[in-house]
């Protein structure tokens, strides 16, 4: 039971930091910093594929 | 096929019309929601794929856009310290012209970057100001100082040719 949902913390956290990430990324934009847009977009990318691991890591997760 | 589910009250279906057998299909598993959040991360991956090709467009200078030059005024119309309005690129797109010294000229188009009222050039302060809430700009660079607007105004690069100042190009346009 204790590491059940472990996944769905790590998700949780991973689209958390989308949230976070996306809005400084537009934030940025309309500051037109484009150097920092792009660096937030580009973690927002990286994102995915962590996630989409975690997910194939925890699915089958016991109890 | 026959089946006694008729008989049995309430039913023990889980489905909106009880006459159709899908089996928990309204259920949302932890490896269910596991799967909604991964696909939201994809959403957010795939979303903000524009903003970086729209920043990478302007980090290359692809975004500056010459429009064909525009005579504003004459330099003998200008006295040192005096602003005269004009409209660039289009017809709808209005902008100021001030000239700070004896060769030099800053140009912006005058919508607020906070709700879009004229700013005007205060020449006894030295100031651009916004009437609507007091938005206040640096006349040199554009960049707001005070109130509301968090934006700078878009900059207009100007050139002298013959004795009459010209408008080349805007620094950054936004529609």
């Amino acid at each position: 039971m204790k590491f059940k949902y472990i996944g769905v913390a790590l998700l949780c956290a991973f689209l958390m930091m989308n949230i976070v990430f996306t809005q400084f990324m537009v934030h940025q934009f309309y500051y037109e910093n484009y150097i920092n847009v792009l660096i937030f977009g580009g973690l927002n990318i990286v994102v995915f594929p962590l996630a989409l691991f975690t997910y194939k890591k925890t699915k089958n997760e016991k109890a | 096929m026959p089946s006694d589910k008729n008989n049995k009250i309430p039913f023990n279906e889980d489905n909106y019309t009880h006459n159709i057998e899908r089996d928990n299909e309204r259920k949302l598993d932890r490896r269910g929601f596991m799967k909604t959040l991964v696909g939201a991360a994809g959403v957010f991956a795939i979303s903000s794929l524009p903003w970086g090709a729209i920043a990478a467009k302007e980090l290359m200078g692809l975004g500056e856009k010459e429009y064909p030059h525009k005579k504003i005024t004459n330099v003998s119309g200008l006295p040192i310290g005096d602003a005269v309005e004009f409209k660039f690129p289009g017809d709808h797109d209005d902008a100021i012209l001030i000239r700070l010294s004896e060769t030099k000229y800053v140009a912006y188009q005058n919508a607020c970057t906070h709700l879009r009222c004229p700013v005007f050039w205060v020449k006894e302060e030295g100031e651009m100001i916004c009437p609507c809430h007091h938005g206040k700009f640096d006349v040199e660079t554009g960049a707001p100082t005070a109130g509301p607007p968090r934006r700078p105004l878009p900059e207009i690069q100007v050139k002298v040719e013959n004795g009459a100042v010209y408008a080349v190009r805007v620094k950054r346009y936004e529609v």
